[in-house]
């Protein structure tokens, strides 16, 4: 009730200070050294904002790590009922029988930093919250200083007012006296806390620098702390799993990715069921016509849907006649044989009484080629079947898939003609 | 949704009714059941670990962003008395490493984590929304197909007296089938090429993610240890020690004492 009693005083002065009616005292040394503790408040507040975005972060940054980890590992190893995933991608070898490992070290990783935090939260985010306690203090004296100077500049404006008075009343002497008494103890609380404060905020701010100073230290070990664990732990594991981690700039990093990077994105850009379906009667339609020209036995089990072109080989070879041998073959190379190649699977053979089957599907994945490739004629080709692309010698045909032999059926379009032909009819553009 | 598009969807639905009450036979193709196990499988592990790989970015960036922060407030502490001060130099060279750490780790390494690992993994996670537009318009397909094949059997078990009901059943059926099974045998076809195809797709991200790792680590470690050189000799013994938390603990008890702390 005091203190509400006391407000309520000095809010008139507040008022006419404010319009510039009384005059208000200052004292730039403490302002100084307010401005100064200001400042470090605002410190220590963010400090303590800081270093928690900061644990947060290695926080984070741990626990995605060990889940990165744990994710892939799931996703190169094999996936319910699938085997030997070494065997069909020799190439990732390495890293399949690595990413366990991989695993565990991140896991072991996020295990042993959790004590580096707990030490930033005991040792750091601690004291520092004691610092703020202890200006919280101060910060009470500073607002017990502006009232007392308040009360100063009270007494001080109103004494001045009443002797500058040229005739006073009686109750205007008796005020005086009263308003002497009182001013003289405004001045004595507010010049005890003034000098109090101006004497003891520097020496605030020098401890807090001795105050700062370890805690830096500590704050600066535990940072590198984290930094070290990572890097030890990387180093053992790559040790352990021979990776040279030899530091190199990011951008030979990626261009080391580039180099290993295989054509599987752009496989994987030509499976149909990534595509957006537009309509499904124009599917079927398109297969249907994929079917009659490709030949593919629509009995099959129809692995060779799609749209067009961009279908992926067929996985059982459609059976299909031998191209005639080219008019001039002496010189040449001969037309794809009739009898099976050595490597044809048993199965179509014995299907394929007359007619040859090309060799057996591409087996390494088809290496689609990402911008359009010609081939020229070296002979003219008349359609023999449904299907065939017919073509004259010179004709420049684009090529829709192509086998590593020539003595196979080729697909190529042609005048806006799509259709299969002897790839040993022509030469490459 | 069209009218079409409406009619369908309730036709469907009828379906699914009479088939939950046994009236009409549902198709189980094992193989594909198989496959779409897995390949849900795969998504699911891809989304978590697209997460996971950005969690992992956004951690390192805001771990040396947060140190420069930290390293500017440590400046308004020094600023508050001596700046020049061994303290304050150590404060400074602190604050030099970790900008040169956090601009420079950003921009040397923005591009390249983005190319081994964010691109692939949003490449392909973006595919699975339309490989599951293909799995849903199946099962769709599946449905219709499942009930012109109740259909044309109910009308071979009880012949119509409409000679013309039986081909168009006959017909609606077979088309019903074609769709379906192309649409079916397209996604038997390539879900397990899909599932092949990513560890080849996703092997070279390994070496590439563990070499960042490292290279992060390393020059975090390298760039802040520089700093140990404005320290005193004794401050790397002190922390172990843990005397520097002894320090820290005795100016506190001495800001106390203040008489501006209410200390007396």
């Amino acid at each position: 009730m005091k203190g509400f009693g006391k407000a309520i005083k000095r809010t008139p002065f507040a008022v006419t200070s404010r319009i510039g009616m009384a005059k208000k005292s200052s004292d730039p040394e403490f302002d100084d050294y307010q401005r100064h503790f200001a400042a470090m408040e605002t410190g220590a507040e963010k400090l303590l904002k800081e270093t928690k975005v900061f644990t947060d972060a290695v926080n984070s940054l741990f626990t995605s790590g060990a889940g990165y980890a744990a994710h892939y590992a799931v996703i190169m190893q094999p996936i319910s009922g699938e085997y030997d995933l070494i065997g069909k991608n020799p190439e990732a070898e390495h890293t399949i029988r690595n990413v366990t490992k991989y695993e565990a070290a991140m896991e072991e990783m996020r295990a042993l930093v959790s004590p580096e935090l707990e030490l930033i939260e005991s040792r750091i985010v601690g004291p520092t919250k004691e610092l703020q306690s202890v200006m919280k203090l101060i910060r009470k004296s500073i607002t017990k200083r502006d009232h007392k100077l308040t009360d100063y500049d009270r007494f001080n404006n109103s004494l001045t007012k009443l002797r500058d008075k040229k005739e006073k009343s009686l109750s205007d002497e008796k005020n005086l006296f009263k308003l002497e008494q009182d001013f003289e103890m405004a001045t004595n609380e507010y010049d005890y806390i003034n000098n109090a404060l101006k004497a003891d905020l520097p020496r605030f701010m020098t401890l807090s620098t001795q105050f700062i100073d370890p805690l830096f230290n500590s704050f600066f070990y535990m940072q590198l702390n984290i930094y070290y664990l990572i890097l030890e732990k990387m180093n053992s594991f790559a040790d352990d799993a021979k990776y040279d981690l030899t530091n190199v700039t990011g951008a030979q990093i990626a261009q080391d990715y580039e180099e290993r990077r295989t054509d599987a994105w752009s496989v994987i850009e030509n499976l149909n069921i990534i595509k957006r379906i537009i309509s499904v009667s124009r599917l079927v339609q398109a297969n249907r016509s994929q079917n009659s020209i490709g030949r593919s036995g629509s009995t099959a089990t129809g692995s060779s849907v799609g749209s067009g072109s961009r279908a992926p080989p067929p996985s059982n070879p459609p059976f299909k006649k031998a191209p005639p041998p080219p008019p001039s073959a002496a010189s040449h190379a001969p037309p794809p044989p009739y009898t099976p190649s050595s490597s044809g699977n048993g199965a179509a053979v014995a299907a394929a009484t007359k007619r040859a089957p090309p060799p057996p599907p591409l087996k390494p994945k088809p290496k689609i080629v990402p911008q359009v490739q010609y081939v020229i004629a070296l002979y003219d080709f008349v359609a023999q079947a449904d299907g065939d692309l017919s073509f004259n010698t010179g004709d420049k045909i684009e090529i829709v898939e192509r086998t590593a032999s020539a003595e196979d059926w080729w697909t190529g379009r042609l005048n806006g003609e799509q259709g299969v032909f002897p790839g040993n009819y022509v030469q490459d553009a | 949704m069209s009218w079409s598009g409406f009619k369908k969807s309730v036709n469907r639905a009828g379906t699914t009714l009479l088939q939950k009450t046994g009236q009409i036979e549902r198709t189980v193709d094992r193989e594909f059941v198989e496959e779409e196990a897995k390949y849900k499988t795969f998504e699911k592990e891809c989304q978590a670990l697209q997460k996971d790989s950005k969690g992992y970015w956004d951690a390192m960036r805001a771990m040396t962003a947060a140190q420069t922060r930290i390293a500017e407030t440590l400046e308004v502490f020094y600023g508050a008395a001596d700046r020049t001060s061994e303290g304050a130099m150590a404060g400074h060279a602190y604050k030099r490493s970790v900008d040169d750490l956090d601009a420079g780790f950003g921009r040397e390494l923005d591009g390249p984590y983005r190319t081994t690992i964010s691109e692939p993994l949003g490449k392909m996670c973006a595919y699975f929304p339309v490989v599951n537009e293909h799995v849903s318009k199946r099962n769709k397909k599946l449905l219709d197909y499942d009930s012109a094949r109740s259909k044309l059997r109910k009308l071979i078990d009880k012949p119509s007296e409409d000679p013309t009901k039986l081909p168009r059943a006959q017909q609606e059926h077979d088309e019903a089938k074609e769709v379906f099974d192309m649409l079916n045998d397209q996604l038997i076809a390539e879900l397990p090429q899909l599932l092949d195809l990513r560890v080849p797709y996703f092997d070279p991200s390994f070496e590439a993610m563990i070499r960042m790792q490292s290279k992060f680590a390393e020059e975090g470690y390298e760039k802040l240890s520089g700093v140990q050189r404005y320290f005193a000799d004794n401050v790397r013994d002190d922390y172990a020690a843990g005397q520097l938390d002894a320090q820290v603990e005795e100016v506190l008890q001495e800001m106390r004492q203040l008489s501006i702390c209410g200390g007396n």
